[in-house]
């Protein structure tokens, strides 16, 4: 099969790149080992400083509504992090005392979500919390399987009954100017947290739970529609294996499920991840890209990889694909010219893109406009 | 009656201490333990768990060899829950000379150890993971012990005749009038409290910690501390313990224990300065890999979950310098004749198989000390929970129908699964999915067993001790450990040093699948979460 | 050898890191509180077991095998196949009466098919379900698969000579399904291939695929058929032919249950084994043309089947609907219809199986094709029940739309 532009790794730089590259009307493939990291997001996008039209139009046309606001947003252990741009559903308040007087609302019997913790650190800044739980019989057959009172269990539930939740949280709420509720709403309907913040009489703030994330699951879904809609070709559960490069040119790569079906493209996006999502590998001898064995920036000593409190930064988590000043990675010391490397496979090896979330954009964008501009550059010669 | 006085007082919660407890506490004494830290957090909880059939040393230490073949018999009858009666394998790699085998044997027998020389094909069938070239293999009755299960159940035991545990809490000095030992001064670590305990004799059962508590008792041991490290798998690769059949050597024990298997170990002698806080090298982890490959193969390939290391309470005999040599012999010593203080035994030296003879012997000096003629009983009473043999049977009778978790439960509690708080979908809802450990059993530990943090927790349920090493249900227990405790703050910290222990155990061996989780919990934790 | 350079056991069970995104995927989790979901049922309860097979837990039958938590693993997991390798090894009950004739799909064709007419007529009845569903716990709300009266094999052979004319020869495995229910899927294969230039043969003789035995704890007749059954394909490889198949699930279950849940080598046959759209596809895309007619319209639905997913070749299927003139194509969502083969027949899975197919039904509802395009044929009988719209395979939509 043969496409313009061939997409390693189906994640947040994954799909913002399959999804502009779409919209300028080349053809793509997104190949997706399994569901990506976005099943664990934080729902803020990291070390995007400043307010980009281009991040906010591609989101809202995939039908995800962005805000931007530079201050904190409440952690669901309790304390606050800086943050600017955020899906819609996360708070960002100017400062963390935000609320007078809160009510936290749980579930019977839900241990993902930390009101307790959620509590102390709301009094640490003078906020007044009050916790109290609720009991919907609805939720009981996800109970009575024991190990699956989860998040995205009991997001399915609430698509249905949230309005049933909204009336108990009702009867609760007394002087309280705040309702904290675990972010379990909105999975399949996105419009469920809109609907509820009009719904009650009072601010209501989402605050996290334990992986996986229900916002970051609903942005996942979102913008895998949004590149499908666009014509884009998504192979979920499949995974790049191996690719053949002559010259410093990737002709086509190899994957799991099609084999000897190779996968051909003008130029190539790697956007495997870091080590969780195996983008990059590791064993007692070395951290290695295991695609195409790309050159890897990293210690030798394995000693230094690690700093032994947990707290700390850790080395292993800088390290990362060596790229060009293009995002193209380097094979054996030579740069590989129509391939590009994004997102946190390249770990903090190009600090001046960000990291996290932001790094995953920023990068995706540079590796678009590259492949736009060298495209341009193709047809003028 | 003063509150503060009782009739012992043991210091140190490892498992020479608890048996003692236990052992005085069933002879009518009244007991008091104290602990700095918590239970079984010395060699206690860091070595094998390896049930000694005691052909380890039937060559070349044959007292050592005779002790460990009773107790071994003697802790499956009144143990059962902390057991798995696994047997164990003496193998002889090509490499090895096979002309031990003969000499092996014969000193087994000797020592009363039931061994018997197997076909290698057998060996190979019995358990499929062994290094397939073996030319030959000697069966033992080795087995696994849980030492955590093993130390709470001695503490409960004394408890439920009777006697006071105080954990995290140290000794900061003796009351001592002339030459006699009258009680010690404490201070709780946690709280900063402090108090004084009064007894008429006072036992040192602190492990290689007991130089340092005889030296302020003002007596003097001579200890040598060596350091022993070893290597966790995520699974259970093999389902026997597999020995080398040659000279005792480093890296030459593959144990299995409950859902994961241990290699081990090594010997280096360290400074006593380095006791608290060792450390795995790296050198040790790439002998117990490469050794431990022999012993089965597909170690080269499994998943390392953990390192570790613990520090044998070796009593010193000579010089030399890698400890193997010297005796594991049991070393009592009654400081009045030794030392001419009065009201102070120190119990030390022994290995966590001889542990109930140890404390045997411990109690005898305590009981002549205080004209008490008491027989002991521990070798024949069963410990709480180990009424029955198998947890089938337990959770049998308990649950009709037992679930995983409750079946999970019944192997770590024994009979005393029946006092998990059950039934309602509540209790039963699972807050460890890696080893099944439910918000009841949780519960019940917290309430009975003096759990006053996230690692406390985890020596008594395995919460933690999966593959995810504490990722999703630690902060899961720490909600429950907060509303037990009524202190949020107390516990956002306690999370942050579980957290750091586990890390502490990953980073030797921060590779491969151990370093991608790794990577997800900072990330889940930091990023996520907020802690 | 490096140590410790790959740490991956039997079933890469630790490369799991407990991530939970399977039991987000799982279709029967979302219906059925008795399944522990494939997390607990998979990697979790896997390093139980091997503590002590006691820990097996018996609602492991409730698994449908769909294989959606493999396809979401983030890390790779096998875990429908440790799941379904749990069920072989620990649980040793030996199957229901009922188990045993759902899985015996080729027997029961043979069995059936002579007396189709009043096989069908008798299934049909009320009074026939409400009997087959008080003895055997077979649900009474289902409707059967009809049997055909003249088998595929026999239809194709009397025109083996026609066939072997052709300059290309492909074999064909074409299943129970084909074989007895709808020898017409197997007659649409051989006309697209024909227009193609491909003639198409049959197998030596080739049995059942095995998947409803091995879901309903058969292991070992599904071994006798897995050993057989590579011992025909390879014949066919030495003679260098490539083997197509109509049916995603027997494809799926002899390229990868055959080594993994079975342990029956197929390496010999595996890469020359494809889903015909594929084979297609590939032609085509080397410059070979189908003709269609001008005046083909049609709206089509199309559901990619779970096996296909796990499979990843529904882009094919997708690619060829997609080319003919007078289509409009609609992608259904990513959902599992409920039935998976024998599962959703029994008494005790019906309302979970249809619930499961509820976000799957409703779409189609929404959509409101002309025909929902499926490979695979027991979604076909699911789809076609639940939503009372039709269901073809696309390789049948391809031969309707052909010149």
């Amino acid at each position: 099969m043969k496409f313009d532009s061939v997409i390693m790794g189906g994640g947040l730089a994954g799909m913002v790149a399959g999804i502009s590259l779409q919209q300028e009307g080349k053809s793509t493939a997104v190949i997706s080992t399994g569901q990506s990291c976005l099943h664990f997001f934080s729902g803020s996008f990291e070390s995007l400083a400043e307010p980009s039209p281009r991040v906010a139009e591609l989101f809202s046309q995939a039908g995800i509504r962005l805000h931007y606001q530079k201050g904190v947003r409440l952690m669901p252990l309790g304390s606050f992090q800086e943050s600017a741009l955020a899906l819609e559903d996360i708070d960002i308040f100017p400062t963390p005392q935000f609320s007078r007087r809160t009510l936290i609302v749980n579930f019977m019997g839900y241990h993902d979500f930390f009101s307790s913790f959620l509590a102390e650190g709301l009094e640490k800044q003078g906020i007044q919390c009050r916790i109290r739980f609720i009991n919907l019989p609805e939720l009981e057959p996800t109970e009575m399987a024991r190990g699956e009172m989860r998040p995205v269990q009991i997001a399915r539930t609430m698509d249905r009954i949230w309005e049933k939740a909204v009336q108990e949280i009702r009867l609760l709420l007394k002087d309280e100017d705040t309702v904290i509720l675990p972010q379990v709403f909105g999975l399949q309907d996105i419009s469920v947290p809109s609907r509820i913040r009009q719904a009650l009489p009072a601010r209501v703030v989402f605050a996290g739970t334990m992986p996986p994330s229900i916002p970051g699951i609903r942005t996942q879904m979102l913008l895998k529609k949004r590149y499908q809609l666009l014509g884009g070709t998504f192979l979920m559960g499949d995974e790049a294996v191996r690719a053949h490069i002559h010259d410093g040119v990737v002709h086509s790569i190899v994957t799991k499920n099609l084999d000897s079906h190779y996968l051909e493209g003008d130029s190539f996006i790697l956007a495997t991840g870091g080590l969780f999502s195996k983008g990059l590998k590791s064993n007692p001898f070395q951290i290695f890209e295991p695609v195409m064995g790309l050159d890897v920036e990293y210690a030798e000593d394995r000693n230094t990889w690690y700093n032994p409190s947990f707290a700390e930064k850790q080395p292993y988590m800088d390290y990362g694909v060596k790229t060009d000043e293009n995002l193209h990675p380097f094979l054996e010391g030579r740069s590989v010219t129509n391939l590009y490397a994004i997102g946190s496979l390249l770990g903090n090896t190009r600090p001046e893109l960000g990291s996290g979330a932001g790094l995953a954009i920023n990068s995706a964008f540079a590796a678009v406009d590259e492949i736009l501009r060298s495209a341009q550059h193709d047809k003028e010669d | 009656m003063n509150p503060n006085e009782f009739d012992v007082i043991i210091i140190g919660g490892g498992i020479t201490g608890a048996g003692t407890q236990r052992d005085c506490a069933m002879r009518g004494l009244r007991t008091l333990l104290i602990e700095r830290s918590d239970i079984a957090t010395g060699a206690t909880g860091r070595n094998h768990g390896l049930l000694h059939s005691g052909a380890r040393y039937a060559v070349n230490d044959p007292e050592s060899a005779e002790e460990c073949i009773r107790e071994n018999m003697i802790l499956r009858t009144i143990a059962a829950h902390c057991i798995d009666e696994t047997e164990g394998l003496f193998i002889t790699l090509p490499e090895d000379d096979l002309a031990y085998q003969q000499n092996f044997v014969e000193s087994c027998r000797k020592a009363g150890i039931g061994a018997e020389i197997i076909d290698p094909d057998l060996a190979r069938r019995l358990e499929p993971s062994v290094n397939p070239e073996l030319i030959g293999a000697v069966k033992v009755p080795d087995g696994s012990v849980d030492p955590f299960r093993l130390c709470a159940a001695n503490m409960l035991d004394a408890k439920l005749h009777g006697g006071q545990v105080r954990l995290h809490t140290e000794v900061t000095g003796f009351i001592r009038e002339g030459d006699t030992i009258k009680g010690v001064h404490t201070r709780n670590r946690q709280t900063g409290e402090e108090a004084d305990f009064y007894a008429p004799v006072t036992v040192n059962a602190c492990g290689i910690w007991g130089q340092h508590m005889a030296e302020l008792a003002g007596v003097r041991i001579g200890m040598f501390p060596a350091k022993g490290a070893l290597l966790i798998f995520a699974h259970r690769v093999n389902n026997m313990v597999i020995n080398r059949c040659r000279k005792p050597s480093n890296a030459d024990i593959l144990v299995p224990g409950d859902t994961v298997c241990v290699i081990g170990t090594t010997s280096t002698r360290i400074p006593f300065e380095e006791c608290d806080h060792v450390a795995v090298t790296p050198d040790e982890v790439d002998l117990l890999i490469t050794e431990g490959a022999k012993l089965a193969p597909s170690l080269s390939s499994t998943r390392i979950l953990r390192a570790y290391a613990g520090v044998r309470p070796l009593v010193s005999a000579d010089d030399d310098p890698s400890g193997r040599n010297i005796s594991r012999g049991i070393v009592c010593l009654d400081h009045e004749s030794r030392d001419g203080l009065k009201g102070f035994v120190t119990i030390t030296g022994g290995k966590l198989m001889t542990y109930r003879l140890m404390a045997e012997i411990a109690t005898d000096t305590v009981c002549r000390k205080l004209g008490v003629d008491k027989p002991c009983t521990t070798a024949t009473t069963p410990l709480p929970g180990s009424e029955e043999r198998s947890y089938e049977a337990v959770a049998q009778k308990i649950w009709e129908a037992p679930s995983t978790a409750q079946k999970a439960a019944a192997s770590r509690m024994g009979t005393r699964a029946s006092r998990i708080r059950t039934g309602d979908r509540r209790d039963d809802a699972l807050i460890c999915e890696c080893e099944e450990v439910s918000v009841g059993e949780i519960n019940a530990a917290i309430e009975r067993m003096d759990v006053s943090t996230l690692t406390d927790l985890r020596r008594r349920t395995r919460v933690g001790m999966g593959t995810c090493q504490g990722e999703f249900c630690a902060c899961r227990a720490a909600g429950l450990l907060a509303k037990a405790h009524g202190c949020v703050e107390r516990e956002r910290k306690d999370l942050a040093d579980f957290l750091q222990e586990r890390w502490k155990g990953n980073f030797p061996i921060g590779w491969g699948d151990t370093l991608r989780e790794a990577e997800y919990t900072q990330w889940v934790y930091k990023h996520v979460l907020g802690l | 050898m490096k140590l410790q350079e790959y740490t991956t056991s039997k079933h890469n069970f630790e490369e799991c890191m407990k991530c939970t995104v399977c039991t987000a995927y799982c279709p029967v989790l979302q219906v059925n509180p008795l399944y522990p979901g494939p997390k607990q049922a998979g990697p979790d309860g896997e390093r139980l077991r091997l503590k002590d097979p006691y820990f097996f837990n018996y609602a492991l039958k409730y698994c449908l095998n769909c294989k959606r938590c493999e396809v979401a693993c983030p890390s790779g997991v096998k875990v429908a196949d440790l799941i379904q390798g749990a069920r072989i090894k620990y649980d040793h009950r030996p199957p229901k009466l009922r188990d045993q004739i759902l899985a015996s799909t080729d027997f029961m064709g043979s069995l059936a098919r002579p007396f189709a007419p009043i096989v069908n007529g008798v299934t049909g009845l009320g009074i026939t379900k409400t009997v087959l569903d008080a003895t055997l716990k077979i649900d009474h709300r289902r409707t059967f698969p009809k049997y055909s009266g003249r088998s595929f094999e026999g239809w194709l052979k009397r025109r083996t000579k026609e066939q072997a004319a052709f300059p290309e020869q492909v074999a064909y495995f074409h299943g129970c399904y084909v074989n007895y229910n709808y020898p017409q899927l197997g007659k649409d294969l051989v006309k697209v291939l024909n227009a193609l230039g491909i003639g198409v043969q049959l197998l030596e003789k080739e049995k059942c695929c095995g998947i409803a035995m091995i879901t309903n704890g058969m292991s070992a007749q599904a071994t006798k058929h897995a050993k057989h059954n590579v011992g025909v394909l390879a014949k066919a490889v030495e003679k260098g032919l490539k083997i197509v198949t109509t049916s995603s699930t027997c494809t799926l279950t002899m390229r990868d249950e055959y080594p993994n849940l079975l342990g029956v080598d197929n390496s010999a046959v595996r890469d020359s084994l494809l889903m015909a759209t594929r084979l297609i596809y590939e032609k085509l895309e080397k410059g070979a043309v189908l003709k269609f007619r001008a005046d083909y319209h049609k709206k089509i639905a199309y559901h990619t089947p779970c096996h296909l997913e796990k499979l990843g070749w529904g882009v094919f299927s997708e690619r060829l609907l997609k080319m003919i003139p007078g289509v409009e194509f609609t992608l259904l969502d990513s959902n599992c219809c409920g039935i998976s083969g024998t599962y959703g027949f029994k008494k005790e899975n019906y309302e979970a199986s249809q619930n499961i197919g509820a976000p799957l039904f409703e779409q189609i509802r929404a959509v409101n094709p002309d025909v929902v395009a499926c490979d695979c044929e027991t979604c076909k009988w699911q789809i076609e029940m639940s939503t009372g719209y039709p269901v073809m395979n696309p390789i049948s939509i391809l031969a309707e739309a052909l010149e």
